[in-house]
């Protein structure tokens, strides 16, 4: 009964300590919930700076017109923690991208959820992503 | 792992006693090429331990090592889920999730369920009238004046000074990695978040005229025994450690109670702001890593993004308005 109790103690603790926080800058500031996009295209570049780092994605249109977005990512230091390196996202490499397009409309949007070719989400919280504590991969 | 669970219950049984870690200790502190205590390298201070006490926990400063592996268990995995809500705002806010964070996995060595170790309920003191005026009135700039221009966003967003960076040094969402340097009459502390370092001096030169202020304060550090104290007073008006005023005085205490191992405990002092003094204390854990830049005015692009975001939006209420 003790022992009961004290784990019912840790495990409120634990939902009120997982409570959403902000990173560097809120990102509903820069992007607009009433705006979700899904972006299927080819990397072009990723930006490796500082405070976040950035994939650049050609993206073409039903017509076949072609337009190059902007997908705000984390910051450089914690992804290369987590393994990620500039041999992970390299140009010509086809993902798909949900996320929000930024408030002023241009081709800006964030990383709700990334999607690389072999179907790994690896910026998305989702087990098997790399996440603090998370187990591998299977 | 036995090892560890002892040396946290010794831990935690001194910091009951409400004794220094090192009295209870037979470790030698290491020493630098000139005899002082040895506090250099690269030291992380990620911890998922809350600030202040969560309320479930109210009548438990401590855990049991049994009950902190559960507790961490079930904060890594609650965070590490995909957040995806309804409300989209909400959404918008948690795109930036779980993979994105470094704030490490596991509770302060000590095993306390707060920071806070002063007041002993672990909760932050009450504010005082002026230090909730000032709260009310700096969250009214803000619903007022959001984004009118850069100097109207926080200094993270700007790029200045990350709150928890310090001082006072508190664990983060990511980047919480400190790299000491020592030598005869200075300390230095490089900090990975935005990148800072703070200076300490040794000797006993007085602090600054009360008129110059520092982003940082202005620190005069000196050795109590193997602990070293660093007093730290003159910060700006905008530098807000919590609400602080600028006659914020800060003392920290930081003491190597094991190779791996800082206790670094800092007391807050500012009548100002809080009825009372507080003090928090944050096990910092030696580092394989190395610090990284993080020169974040880099590639700042969101600050553009939230200000062009603002003049959108206005232009949008204003087309509304028209029609």
């Amino acid at each position: 009964m003790r022992s009961a109790t004290r784990i019912g103690i840790v495990m409120g603790a634990a939902l009120l300590a997982a409570a959403p926080v902000w990173a560097h800058h809120a990102f509903a500031a820069e992007f607009d919930g009433k705006k979700p996009v899904k972006l299927e295209g080819t990397v072009t570049k990723m930006e490796w700076i500082n405070p976040h780092a950035w994939i650049h994605i050609d993206v073409k249109d039903a017509d076949g017109k072609v337009t190059n977005w902007m997908v705000e990512c984390g910051t450089p230091n914690t992804l290369l923690r987590r393994g990620v390196n500039k041999n992970s996202v390299t140009a010509g490499m086809a993902i798909v991208v949900d996320g929000y397009q930024a408030k002023d409309g241009s081709n800006r949007a964030n990383g709700r959820d990334v999607t690389f070719p072999d179907g790994k989400k690896v910026f998305l919280g989702n087990t098997g992503t790399g996440a603090p504590g998370d187990a591998p991969e299977k | 792992m036995k090892l560890q669970c002892a040396l946290v219950s010794v831990l935690a049984a001194s910091m009951c006693a409400g004794q220094g870690l090192t009295a209870k200790k037979a470790w030698t502190p290491l020493r630098t090429a000139n005899g002082q205590p040895d506090l250099q390298g690269v030291w992380t201070n990620a911890t998922i331990t809350p600030l202040e006490r969560p309320a479930d926990l109210a009548a438990k400063p401590f855990f049991t090592p049994s009950e902190a592996a559960a507790y961490e268990k079930q904060v890594v995995e609650n965070a590490n889920v995909d957040r995806r809500r309804s409300d989209v705002t909400t959404d918008v806010g948690l795109a930036y999730n779980e993979a994105w964070w470094d704030r490490g996995t596991h509770v302060v060595k000590t095993l306390r369920t707060s920071l806070i170790v002063d007041p002993a309920d672990g909760k932050l003191p009450a504010l005082t009238p002026e230090g909730e005026r000032r709260a009310v009135a700096l969250a009214e700039r803000r619903r007022l004046h959001p984004a009118d221009g850069p100097e109207d966003r926080g200094l993270t967003e700007r790029c200045i000074l990350w709150p928890t960076a310090g001082p006072p040094m508190m664990p983060s969402v990511y980047n919480n990695n400190y790299q000491i340097f020592q030598g005869p009459e200075y300390v230095a502390i490089m900090v990975e978040m935005i990148h800072d370092v703070r200076i300490i001096p040794l000797d006993t030169r007085p602090h600054l005229p009360s008129g110059v202020r520092q982003w940082l304060g202005d620190s005069r550090g000196h050795w109590e025994g193997n602990t070293l104290v660093v007093d730290t007073t003159n910060f700006t008006d905008k530098t807000k450690f919590r609400g602080s005023s600028e006659n914020l005085h800060l003392t920290e205490r930081f003491t190597r109670t094991d190779p791996d191992t800082i206790l670094y405990e800092y007391t807050v002092n500012d009548p100002a702001t809080w009825t009372k003094p507080w003090t928090a204390q944050i096990t910092m854990t030696k580092s394989a890593s190395r610090v990284y830049e993080y020169a974040c005015h880099e590639g700042n692009y969101g600050m553009m993004g939230i200000l062009a975001g603002a003049r959108a939006e206005e232009t949008s209420s204003a087309n509304a308005g028209a029609k």
